[in-house]
């Protein structure tokens, strides 16, 4: 299969602010990428060149199209939620099934019902009279019913509580992605989507910190829980990021030398928060 | 997009517009509504002491103005709510951010844009046209039979019915070509604007024609402006008081009255469409509404 977003050079300014400073990547189809970066550091523009919403310079290809010149024809196989995204107050949501129905090929009115069966949301209220929480699960029904190559997830369960929360999560993985499905997401709360990732993308200042697998990171990076009277030995194998816990100095390593490491105590992989915490503030120390 | 796709996709953009703007159908029927009520409850009142068939006489030939006066209600209002819409459409969705919903759907920005130009300038006129039909035949219907002694059936000539009908049609051919300057303007601003459409719709025009006065000292802009929004019932129709298209009918004892022979008599479709201001403006309102999409495209914030 061919690569479903290859981005070269992608650059997007807004007057003499750079959101996006010549960020390359690619994603692979079948994966679940995170985009995971600090607030301002251009995820959102990211996401918006690979929707066609916004213009930029450089070289970008979704799915085979050139997103800005043809997000219409794009958004026949790759549906989005933005963060910022809201559903019409006006809009009743039989009428947003009914809608999008209508106007989209690949939308499964079976399974928008079948999902919103599951919350407490009926077909005629109107999305004014929706809670915040309500009118998410609305639009992620919708949205989760198209069959779609690539769904880009912009803070996708802001304002659902944690229970709607893990029920989106595993409704994603379960009942939404197979071989055929690519996803792409941010979100701030990486805890919660760290353990359903194949892949993470960290973006900083626009600029792309770090693009690896969770295989890989495993294999590149370590880290080693190390005690006061070993640290200066530990230090001598050139920790980027260090931090101190309960006691201990965890230090983190990238291509380590496993067995050396394993002399100043147990090795782990670190998670992709810590790891996401590591590269940003090491890079700062 | 194949032809048949697109053609459904429109009938839903369309529909999406009822639905968020129940007005476009909602305001035309309270007006219709509330004559059908003045006809059903209020009280006629014909020419003080005046005899039955001076009474008489005055219905039968007046009676093609009652039923004018009707579509020239339903029109102003239409002019009104149709202006509100088009500058309102492109920007309410920017406004509560719903656009990044409308824009994660596979339509393309023209067909949105040219789906609510249309839905100002046919569906919405056709609508008004239809309610204001309806209207008439009921408060015609209901004026007959409460004053059957002075009406009779003076309501019911097939060629004033007719006349309406070509009359209607021709407003809203005309009025949507002469007005689509101005209708490209109001998208632009409804595409562009990122608060205060109302303001930023009459601002810049005003701000050039000040500049114009002040630096250059001629007013082209103001005329041709004034010329645009007022001078339409001058381009499309044309009428000479006292010529062979007004028919004088004696009343004894109260003078005489004037009405049209038929209204379809001052509709001047050659010279309307053979004007070349007819066609730049058109030119003019083409060019605004390519702009109006290309806004659409880059736009997605307030």
């Amino acid at each position: 299969m061919t690569t479903l977003i290859e981005a070269r050079d992608l650059t997007k300014k807004y007057g003499k602010h750079t959101a996006l400073d010549r960020a390359s990547f690619n994603v692979e189809p079948g994966r679940i990428v995170g985009l995971i970066g600090p607030n301002g550091a251009g995820k959102t523009s990211a996401l918006r060149a690979i929707l066609g919403l916004t213009t930029y310079e450089g070289r970008l290809s979704v799915l085979g199209h050139e997103p800005f010149r043809e997000r219409a024809a794009l958004m026949h196989d790759a549906c989005f939620i933005a963060d910022v995204a809201v559903l019409p107050s006006w809009l009743m949501v039989d009428q947003a099934i009914d809608f999008v129905a209508g106007v989209h090929p690949r939308f499964r009115r079976d399974r928008a019902t079948a999902l919103l069966a599951k919350t407490n949301v009926t077909g005629k209220r109107r999305m004014h009279e929706l809670s915040k929480g309500m009118k998410t699960q609305v639009h992620l029904a919708l949205t989760m019913a198209i069959d779609a190559q690539l769904l880009v997830l912009d803070e996708p369960t802001l304002g659902l509580d944690i229970l709607a929360r893990r029920a989106f999560y595993d409704a994603l993985v379960n009942d939404y992605m197979d071989e055929t499905r690519t996803i792409l997401i941010t979100t701030h709360q990486v805890e919660e989507i760290e353990n359903l990732l194949t892949d993470v993308l960290f973006i900083e200042k626009g600029r792309i910190v770090l693009d690896s697998s969770l295989e890989e990171i495993a294999t590149r990076y370590a880290a080693v829980a190390v005690t006061a009277d070993r640290l200066d030995a530990a230090r001598a194998e050139r920790p980027f990021y260090e931090r101190r816990m309960l006691g201990k100095v965890i230090l983190y390593f990238e291509n380590p030398d496993h067995q050396k490491l394993a002399e100043f105590g147990e090795l782990h992989t670190p998670t992709v928060s810590d790891l996401f915490v590591a590269k940003l503030s090491g890079a700062a120390q | 997009m194949n032809t048949s796709s697109s053609a459904n996709t429109m009938v839903w953009l369309v529909r999406r517009e009822f639905w968020e703007n129940r007005a476009i159908w909602m305001l035309p029927a309270v007006i219709g509504g509330l004559l059908i009520l003045a006809a059903l409850f209020g009280t006629y009142q014909v020419l003080g002491a005046a005899d039955l068939a001076t009474v008489q006489a005055v219905v039968q030939a007046g009676a093609v103005d009652g039923m004018l006066m009707i579509v020239i209600l339903f029109f102003i209002v239409m002019s009104i709510y149709s202006t509100w819409y088009l500058l309102d459409c492109l920007y309410a969705d920017r406004k509560d951010r719903s656009i990044l919903f409308w824009k994660s759907l596979p339509i393309t920005d023209t067909a949105t844009v040219l789906c609510k130009l249309g839905v100002a300038l046919i569906v919405i006129p056709c609508i008004y046209f239809a309610i204001a039909d309806a209207t008439t035949l009921l408060v015609s219907f209901i004026v007959s039979v409460r004053a059957s002694t002075y009406v009779g059936g003076s309501l019911w000539h097939a060629s004033n019915w007719i006349g309406i009908q070509g009359l209607w049609l021709y407003l809203i051919v005309t009025s949507a070509v002469w007005y689509l300057p101005l209708a490209g303007w109001l998208l632009v601003v409804s595409a562009w604007a990122k608060r205060a459409v109302m303001l930023w719709s009459i601002l810049p025009p005003v701000a050039v024609i000040l500049a114009e006065r002040l630096l250059i000292g001629t007013h082209v802009l103001a005329s041709e402006l004034g010329e645009r929004l007022g001078g339409y019932f001058a381009q499309a129709f044309q009428y000479t008081p006292g010529d062979a298209n007004w028919v004088v009918t004696g009343i004894p004892d109260h003078g005489s009255i004037t009405t049209p022979v038929s209204v379809l008599r001052f509709v001047n479709l050659e010279g309307f469409f053979s004007s070349p201001e007819t066609w730049i403006g058109a030119v003019v309102g083409v060019a605004l509404i390519a702009a109006a999409v290309q806004l659409r495209i880059r736009r997605t914030e307030t």
